[in-house]
């Protein structure tokens, strides 16, 4: 494993959260994806990643709102998942590196509030201390900036070898078998899915197109 | 006094880098000072303690969605070249509620899950890696910096009225396209992953009845539906893990 690599793509991917520059490069089909490629399996991340977007579609960060960080932890699974399984649809693997990025990320998301706290430390000093000076405001804010990538590279290394450890101690003893794993996961991903309608005006509001978009999606799984 | 374009595009630039030190009591406080350094530096070239002040100022409590960040920039570089700093002030405190909002209700609200719904289902349709994840970055931040240069344009032109002409906006217009698009995508999307795609062929009629039930009482819980799928999906793999112990 080219651990500086990682540590690399994990420093990105939790700067492009917040920091710079949102291009979403932090979203979990992306940031588990480009990991998957680390690792010479792009289409295993995209399966991992494109699972643990359906579980961040809901997390919005709206004002001053606390969140899960969610494309840390899908680069840290996905590290895990592409690390240890020889298999690229180990669905038992999948399932459990699901699981795992969804314990990780309540992890990230606390790393996240923590350097936050020490922005505001950097940016206002102490109580009653000096407004900064000009050439402050550029140093601390581009300080901040670095502290945000240190904390995204040891978020990913971090998760990456705890999730390889315990990928590699559950995977032989889990008992449910792949197809099982294959659709807990996929019950899953559908029950999310359909949570986000509320956030797009409800049932509702919005029975057309959602009924035009059944139609539509069976019809697909009928023709393909 | 006119701010110069070369200005304007260094306070564009640092935009993308406008909540690199967000924190709880300033919010982009400091990153809208970082922002408008270039602008300012210029404008109070000859001024050094009145620079120094003003680079102060902007360091107080902001808030804006990053994306619409340039739309105060552009229309607090018009104001700093031409209205004493009460206004600025003033004028600051009336739009970052607006800013914040509107980016909220349009972008991560909005188009930003309709692009990621379009590149899920290029997912469960069999798109290659490359197609889904280029795909969904180029459209995606074509929106997003096409939104920012506009941001921008938009401040400098309309400067203090800005407020004024984000309350006419035409936002509930954009927002029923944007929802109705997603609503579509959830609607095209929930049969084949409830048909088990792409992960399984095999799914039964049980699994699928079951899975349309669940998916039925998500659509009433909405975002509180997604702890008890986490602590439900955790429980099963525990269960699991407990299972393969045993036997």
């Amino acid at each position: 494993v080219n651990w500086l690599a990682l540590g690399l793509l994990g420093g990105v991917v939790g700067l492009d959260a917040t920091s710079f520059p949102q291009m979403m490069l932090s979203r979990p089909i992306v940031s588990a994806t480009l990991t998957g490629l680390l690792f010479g399996r792009p289409a295993a991340g995209l399966l991992l990643g494109a699972l643990l977007e359906v579980f961040a579609l809901l997390i919005l960060p709206f004002g001053a709102a606390r969140y899960p960080e969610s494309g840390t932890s899908a680069a840290a699974a996905a590290s895990a998942y592409a690390a240890t399984t020889d298999l690229v649809n180990n669905h038992q693997a999948l399932l459990l590196a699901v699981v795992f990025a969804l314990a990780w990320e309540q992890i990230a998301g606390a790393s996240v509030i923590f350097t936050r706290r020490i922005n505001e430390r950097l940016v206002r000093g102490r109580e009653g201390s000096e407004p900064l000076a000009a050439d402050q405001v550029s140093q601390r804010h581009l300080l901040a900036i670095g502290i945000d990538f240190v904390r995204g590279a040891w978020a990913v290394l971090i998760g990456s070898m705890l999730g390889r450890m315990l990928l590699r101690i559950t995977d032989p003893m889990f008992g449910l078998n792949d197809e099982v794993s294959a659709r807990l996961l996929a019950l899953a991903g559908a029950v999310m899915l359909a949570s986000l309608l509320p956030l797009f005006g409800g049932l509702r509001a919005r029975w057309l197109p959602l009924l035009t978009g059944l139609v539509c999606g069976s019809l697909i799984l009928f023709l393909a | 006094m006119t701010v110069p374009r070369s200005a304007l595009v260094g306070s564009f630039l640092r935009s993308f880098a406008i909540q690199g030190s967000w924190n709880y009591r300033t919010l982009i406080g400091c990153g809208f000072a970082f922002a408008m350094l270039p602008v300012l530096r210029t404008l109070y070239a000859a001024r050094p303690e009145e620079y120094q002040a003003a680079v102060q100022r902007h360091t107080a409590i902001f808030n804006s969605h990053p994306y619409l960040s340039p739309m105060a920039i552009g229309a607090v570089a018009v104001l700093e070249a031409t209205e004493p700093p009460a206004v600025v002030e003033r004028f600051k405190s009336a739009v970052r509620g607006s800013l914040g909002t509107l980016g909220d209700r349009l972008i991560w609200a909005g188009f930003r899950p309709v692009c990621l719904l379009l590149a899920l289902l290029a997912v469960v349709l069999g798109a290659s890696w490359a197609v889904v994840v280029g795909g969904f970055l180029v459209l995606y931040n074509v929106g997003h910096i096409g939104t920012r240069v506009w941001a921008l344009r938009y401040g400098i032109r309309h400067g203090r009225r800005l407020g004024e002409k984000l309350r006419g906006a035409p936002v509930e217009r954009l927002q029923f396209v944007l929802q109705s698009s997603g609503v579509f995508l959830i609607g095209v999307l929930l049969p084949l992953v409830l048909a088990g795609r792409p992960l399984t062929g095999r799914m039964t009629p049980l699994w699928f009845a079951a899975g349309a039930l669940l998916s039925l009482l998500a659509m009433r819980l909405g975002g509180a539906a997604r702890m008890p799928t986490v602590l439900a999906l955790t429980a099963v793999v525990l269960a699991g893990l407990v299972l393969g112990a045993l036997s």
